[in-house]
């Protein structure tokens, strides 16, 4: 049977879109390192052509105070002793050591060897005086107030043709992405249709196999028959939970959720007793420490809550291990003494398909349905594990959902 | 009462100074068409810097020849190079350096 593309195949997936992120995340970390190398060196060039147009203007402010300076030292001075002045710019000389001699600049000069640069607000032409010191000058400088509009033009440049790269560059990024990930995308799919498909066809053969299970007369049969009637049990239960999930995986989840006052004590009771035989033929002990607790929920994914957490408990534990479900009013808490998981990984066992323990059957999706039942009712699950001693799961109930029971239970 | 003699003595200090330099330069050179100004000048744009300007003309004063001088040959052909100064050291310091501050345009210009 062919099952069209659902929302769980599309790209959007969890680990699909966390490389999405990731990937996207350097990407357009090097794309805006790029783009702001480029940026740089445009602001650069921009700055080299105002420059250059400066440099033209003050080698004749600087040519013009080299005149009325040469005639002040050769025909005015000492009796003229006021340096000339100019209201286009301001000018300095310092000797041939680089002492200054008569300054009117804002600004100390900071190079002596460059002829043009800019320095805070203002801009810096040096004419270097050959053969004559006049009035002892070797360096003569001249400084005008920078005009910033060459700034303005750059920068609005750079913002603007930055962000077109941006977004085309982040375009191209999304499609390589897109590239990259079909590989991955495409065998999750595949995995999904599989399961989709083959889901289907696992419902009847189930059900005849646990309905005969249940009628067929166990006084008629031997001790050895019996024994291998409760593994048949045992095996027919463990495919049916997995049926359970993959349903609810493929079609449940997806129907409108039929809510009503659930009595977890009883749920939990019927659970045990369902898993009872699988944990006896492992040998496994439940310790119930139950109290009244109702909640308004979906049945059916409720009890996917409970079976999963308690079919792990027993998936996961040692020989002769044991499991401790307490129930209060605003919370459950399901104990094991197994396996354990390593703390770093902790986070990662709600994730579809994660399996820690390949020893043991299933899909890796019972933990994943567990969350999204979670996600969808705003209940709160906490995991404490130690590896080799025992993993806490415990699920809090929203107050909403217990105030809801009160407003029932007071009407 | 203190300030005073010692604001004194500064002034008879330094109207010493000025005297070596008035007395061994100014007063001939008044007459003479090297001004002192324009040999300042042309001291100034050729050195520089002052100790250039200082250590070249106290060289020159004490073993003055013609490629030393730094005034114009025809100059030198119509007035000759002018006689070796009779100061001695200090005073020739003293002289160049009442000399140097009464024209260094870093002084002096505004």
């Amino acid at each position: 049977m062919l099952v069209s593309k659902s929302k769980d195949t599309n790209l959007y997936r969890n680990s699909e879109r966390r490389s999405l992120f990731r990937f996207l995340a350097l990407y357009i970390t090097l794309v805006m390192l790029l783009l702001l190398v480029l940026g740089m060196l445009h602001y650069r060039s921009h700055e080299a052509l105002m420059l250059s147009n400066q440099r033209t203007l003050m080698l004749n402010h600087a040519n013009k105070q080299y005149k009325a300076i040469k005639k002040l030292h050769n025909e005015e001075y000492p009796e003229n002793r006021v340096y000339p002045r100019s209201s286009q710019f301001r000018s300095a000389i310092y000797d041939l050591s680089g002492k200054k001699i008569f300054s009117l600049l804002k600004h100390c000069p900071e190079h002596f060897g460059k002829d043009i640069y800019r320095i805070s607000k203002s801009i810096h032409f040096l004419k270097t005086l050959d053969d004559n010191y006049y009035l002892g000058a070797k360096y003569l400088f001249i400084e005008m107030d920078e005009d910033f509009t060459w700034r303005r033009e750059a920068i609005k440049e750079i913002l603007l043709y930055g962000a077109l790269a941006l977004v085309v560059l982040g375009i191209f990024g999304l499609f390589f992405v897109r590239i990259f990930l079909r590989p991955m995308r495409d065998s999750i799919t595949l995995l999904d249709n599989f399961i989709k498909d083959t889901t289907h066809e696992l419902n009847t053969p189930i059900s005849a196999i646990l309905a005969n299970i249940e009628m067929m007369d166990r006084e008629q049969m031997g001790e050895k028959n019996e024994k291998k009637l409760v593994r048949i049990n045992i095996a027919a239960k463990t495919v049916s939970h997995l049926y359970q999930d993959l349903t609810y995986l493929t079609l449940n989840h997806k129907r409108k959720s039929n809510d009503e006052w659930i009595d977890l004590k009883a749920l939990i009771e019927d659970r045990v007793e369902y898993f009872s035989i699988l944990a006896t033929s492992k040998k496994v002990s439940f310790t119930l420490d139950l109290e009244a607790s109702r909640l308004f929920i979906d049945g059916v994914k409720i009890a996917r809550v409970v079976d999963n957490l308690i079919s792990n408990a027993i998936k996961y534990n040692k020989r002769n291990g044991s499991i401790i479900i307490t129930l209060r009013e605003n919370y459950f808490i399901v104990e094991d003494t197994g396996i354990g998981i390593d703390a770093q990984k902790v986070n990662e066992i709600f994730e579809r398909y994660r399996r820690f323990n390949s020893s043991e059957g299933g899909f890796g999706i019972g933990l994943n349905i567990v969350k999204s039942i979670i996600n969808e009712y705003g209940l709160e699950i906490t995991v404490h594990s130690l590896l080799k001693q025992g993993t806490t799961i415990k699920v809090e109930f929203p107050k909403n959902l217990k105030r809801k029971e009160e407003g029932v239970n007071n009407g | 009462m203190a300030k005073r003699v010692l604001l004194i003595c500064l002034m008879l200090l330094l109207n010493a100074k000025a005297d070596v330099y008035h007395d061994a330069c100014v007063t001939c050179h008044q007459y003479q068409p090297a001004t002192l100004e324009k040999m300042f000048m042309l001291y100034l744009k050729t050195y520089s810097v002052e100790l250039s300007f200082k250590v070249s003309l106290k060289e020159f004063l004490k073993k003055p020849t013609e490629k030393k001088s730094l005034i114009g040959s025809e100059f030198i052909r119509n007035f000759s190079v002018k006689d070796p100064t009779r100061l001695s050291d200090k005073e020739l310091d003293e002289a160049i350096n009442t000399y140097w501050d009464l024209y260094n345009p870093k002084k002096n210009l505004k």
